[in-house]
């Protein structure tokens, strides 16, 4: 049996035999397509959906605003995507250590866009047999219509995907005016090709190389493994010795293990290697070997699970399910679990008490102290207000800490627009004899929702006096 | 093709990286080129950024690979 079929494919890596795909379906297959479905739906359907009168999900990177439903986020947010990239982190390390490669075998674009592009594969070419047999075919007008089908189907889907890409950081509506007039931007226009071609390139032709060797996880996801970390695995102790047998003979009798030897493992896997040589980082964890090998299994009438998730201590110790659940809470998965869950708590805590309003304040520095009206002592402030909510809203700002002081023309009401800044300039003026000649004096300044005077910033500034 | 892969890839990888963390702190709109204010849209600044940090890493990648080659590729270059 070899495990590979030959196919003459362009080798971008090392030799790289062409993988045909054997279609399966099974409890883990059905999971994977759930999966499929709720991430692609996910993906195609965010741009579509409105919050507030606007896109629900927008990245404006011209506003640079983020837009996530409720919220907008500004670049002084940083803090926030950096804390949630080490939420995926963190998030990966603990479901690797789990359960090996999870996210590659059921969340990745990867695994997903692959599987969506062999779904069609496979309704236009057939299943595998279908399709080695049409590859070696020569070429003719059927051929021809076959292929150029599914190239079609490929290039229509890799577009759709491109645009919606690109509506998740210019608005949708913009893009679906400009697609209607055919007056895309030329940037615009690029990404989506950019996006769209690197999705056929990586979901059409390039698929398992990609895992293998363009991956970064893939190569160090073996040090979050340790022996109780739950992969998929091939029995040894109970498949071999493998060998052909008819159907109905006690294995036993013939001194033979329940591997048939029928090579379907093989077919069905994403990668094509062969799991029964162990596990091996080329692995990507989708089980469609388990769903296979559980079929043969149920036509030879033996237990199924040949081809299982288990650990390499329940192997090796032949444990049973509740041992191996046993295992799953251990030092390391409560580390990494615990980390987690500390930095989403501390995430979620920073975004409920996230303030709605900023305020920094520049000393004009044009003006630093000038003499007005009556002798008093004049200071300009500029103040940026960031109103971080959606809705319009009116502040005052008013001004402490030395005696007498006040704003040129009493307290100031300022409305800022909807998520925005606005910059304010104000006047601050003493009598003459409140300071010291020269010195340098602390004040308050605080800027308060009119609506809502629990919302206010109150921030420390210098009023200087000229000499 | 590997060592073109080898080249591209690794720097697309850390150029997008390098896109998002330069692009969060400076708005593109305030940046100068040669002593006058960029005046290309925001979304052509962002993408030819992308690609001059893709250049730069492409360039790093290329010296790795050139410096990886054995005494024995070089005395010997016809192989
Ligand atoms: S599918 Fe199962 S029985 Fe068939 S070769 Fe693979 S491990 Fe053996
Ligand atoms: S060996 Fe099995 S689980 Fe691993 S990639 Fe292949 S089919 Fe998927």
């Amino acid at each position: 049996m070899t495990p590979v079929e030959s196919g003459g494919d362009d080798s971008l890596y090392a030799v790289r035999q062409k993988v045909y795909v054997r279609s399966v379906t099974g409890w883990f297959a059905t999971w994977r397509w759930t999966l499929v479905w709720a991430t692609q739906i996910l993906f195609y359907g965010l741009p579509w959906l409105q919050w507030n009168g606007r896109q629900a999900v927008l990245l404006h990177l011209v506003e640079r605003k983020f837009y996530i439903f409720g919220w907008v986020f500004w670049p002084q947010d940083v803090f926030f995507l950096a804390v949630l990239l080490i939420i995926s982190a963190y998030a990966l390390f603990f479901f690797t250590a789990i359960a090996g490669r999870l996210w590659c075998g059921y969340a990745c674009p990867q695994t997903v866009y692959t599987e969506i592009f062999q779904w069609i594969e496979q309704k236009i070419e057939g299943d595998r047999n279908k399709r080695i047999k049409l590859d070696k075919s020569p070429f003719g007008a059927q051929k021809l219509g076959i292929k150029g089908a599914k190239y079609g189907a490929w290039i229509a889907l890799s577009v759709w995907t491109g645009f919606t890409f690109v509506s998740y950081f210019s608005p949708l509506k913009e893009l679906i005016h400009e697609a209607v007039t055919f007056s895309f931007g030329s940037w615009e226009l690029f990404w989506i090709l950019f996006y769209g071609g690197f999705t056929y390139l990586m979901a059409g032709v390039m698929r398992e190389q990609v895992c293998k060797y363009m991956c970064p996880y893939a190569r160090f996801q073996g040090v979050m493994f340790d022996p109780d970390t739950l992969v998929i695995t091939y029995d040894v102790e109970r498949g071999e010795p493998r060998g052909t047998r008819k159907k109905g003979v006690d294995p036993r009798v013939v001194g033979k293990g329940d591997c048939v030897d029928c090579g379907i493992c093989v077919q069905v896997c994403p990668t094509g290697i062969d799991i029964r040589n162990g596990l091996q980082y080329e692995c990507i964890g989708c089980a469609a070997c388990i769903d296979a090998c559980d079929q043969v299994m149920e036509k030879m009438s033996y237990p199924k699970g040949l081809i299982r998730y288990s650990t390499e201590n329940a192997i090796k110790k032949h444990w049973g399910r509740k041992e191996i659940f046993g295992h799953v809470l251990r030092p390391r998965t409560l580390i990494y679990g615990g980390i987690l869950a500390a930095i989403c708590v501390a995430f979620l805590w920073g975004l409920a008490t996230r303030a709605p309003l900023r305020v920094d304040i520049l000393r004009d520095r044009a003006t630093l102290a000038r003499e007005v009206d009556g002798g008093w002592i004049e200071n300009v402030y500029r103040l940026q207000i960031m109103n971080m909510t959606e809705a319009e809203r009116a502040f005052e700002i008013t001004v402490s800490g030395l005696e007498n002081i006040r704003l040129e023309g009493g307290s100031k009401e300022f409305r800022i627009p909807a998520a925005a800044i606005e910059s304010v300039a104000i006047q601050v003026q003493i009598p003459p004899d409140a300071a010291r000649p020269g010195s340098s004096n602390p004040i308050y300044l605080e800027v308060k929702a009119v609506d809502d005077p629990s919302v206010f910033v109150r921030e420390k500034s210098t009023f200087l006096m000229p000499n | 093709m590997l060592k073109l892969i080898q080249v591209l890839w690794p720097s697309f990888l850390v150029a997008g990286l390098a896109e998002i963390l330069f692009f969060t702190v400076i708005n593109p709109q305030e940046l100068y080129l040669l002593g006058t204010p960029v005046r290309f849209s925001p979304l052509a600044t962002y993408s030819i950024g992308f690609f001059g940090f893709w250049l730069v890493c492409a360039a790093s990648s290329l010296m790795t690979l050139f410096f990886q080659r054995t005494a024995d590729e070089i005395n010997h270059p016809e192989g």
